[in-house]
């Protein structure tokens, strides 16, 4: 299991769009994914399940990301989340 | 192994949550078509168009139909829809939730996606005036 502390760092927060990218990050990969926020983990390859954690602009959330390609999940989602999701800001 | 979706829907709603869901995840897995159900349509004439819309969502697995209300004149036509031979699933109160959970397990056979879409459109609903 690996773990990873986040930042949410794009203005717009984890909205539909931003969701939407994480989960299609992550389902090209087979290890199980979580995302904790405000106390409440959500099935990180789930977008209703990210959206419901509504983790806006600087919010601190933590991945956990389980199983045999974890690695290569969390550096994926690690880069997604410093790349602010491709966004402008 | 790939189902296609049709959403048969009251005008106005099916493309429109083709067009949101083409927005947020951009490359749509699944083949989805939408079939808008004019107000004054006679159901009959519609079965034809509708069931080219079928044929077009079909990739040879089979169809769901996503149907906006249970009892309205599109679900009455998504009924029909399901005897002409293509093997049809349909799940009706379509959201974009539903939606986006069905073309987020696209990998799944047709049996499978009725009780992902159910759960999609079930969780999608939120009392929302916590804090």
């Amino acid at each position: 299991m690996i773990q990873r502390d986040l930042v949410v760092s794009n203005k717009l927060g984890l909205h539909a769009r931003a969701t939407a990218k994480l989960v299609q990050v992550l389902s090209g990969h087979r290890c199980n994914a979580t995302l904790t926020a405000k106390g409440r983990e959500v099935n990180a390859k789930s977008i209703m399940g990210v959206m419901l954690l509504a983790a806006g602009y600087g919010s601190p959330v933590v991945l956990r990301v389980d199983g045999e390609d974890e690695a290569a999940a969390a550096d994926a989602v690690v880069a997604l989340f410093e790349r602010r999701f491709d966004e402008e800001s | 192994m790939a189902a296609g979706i049709l959403l048969v829907t009251h005008p106005g709603i099916g493309t429109a949550l083709v067009a949101v869901a083409t927005a947020l995840l951009r490359n749509l897995p699944l083949r989805v078509e939408a079939f808008e159900v004019p107000f004054d349509a006679d159901p009959e004439q519609l079965l034809p168009q509708a069931s080219a819309a079928l044929r077009r969502a079909d990739s040879g697995d089979g169809v769901l139909v996503l149907t906006d209300l249970y009892g309205a004149s599109p679900s009455n036509l998504a009924a029909r829809l399901a005897h002409l031979g293509t093997p049809v699933r349909r799940v009706s109160s379509l959201n974009l939730p539903m939606l986006l959970r069905v073309l987020n397990y696209a990998e799944l056979a047709l049996d499978a996606l009725p009780a992902v879409a159910a759960a999609g459109a079930r969780n999608g609903v939120v009392l929302d005036d916590a804090f």
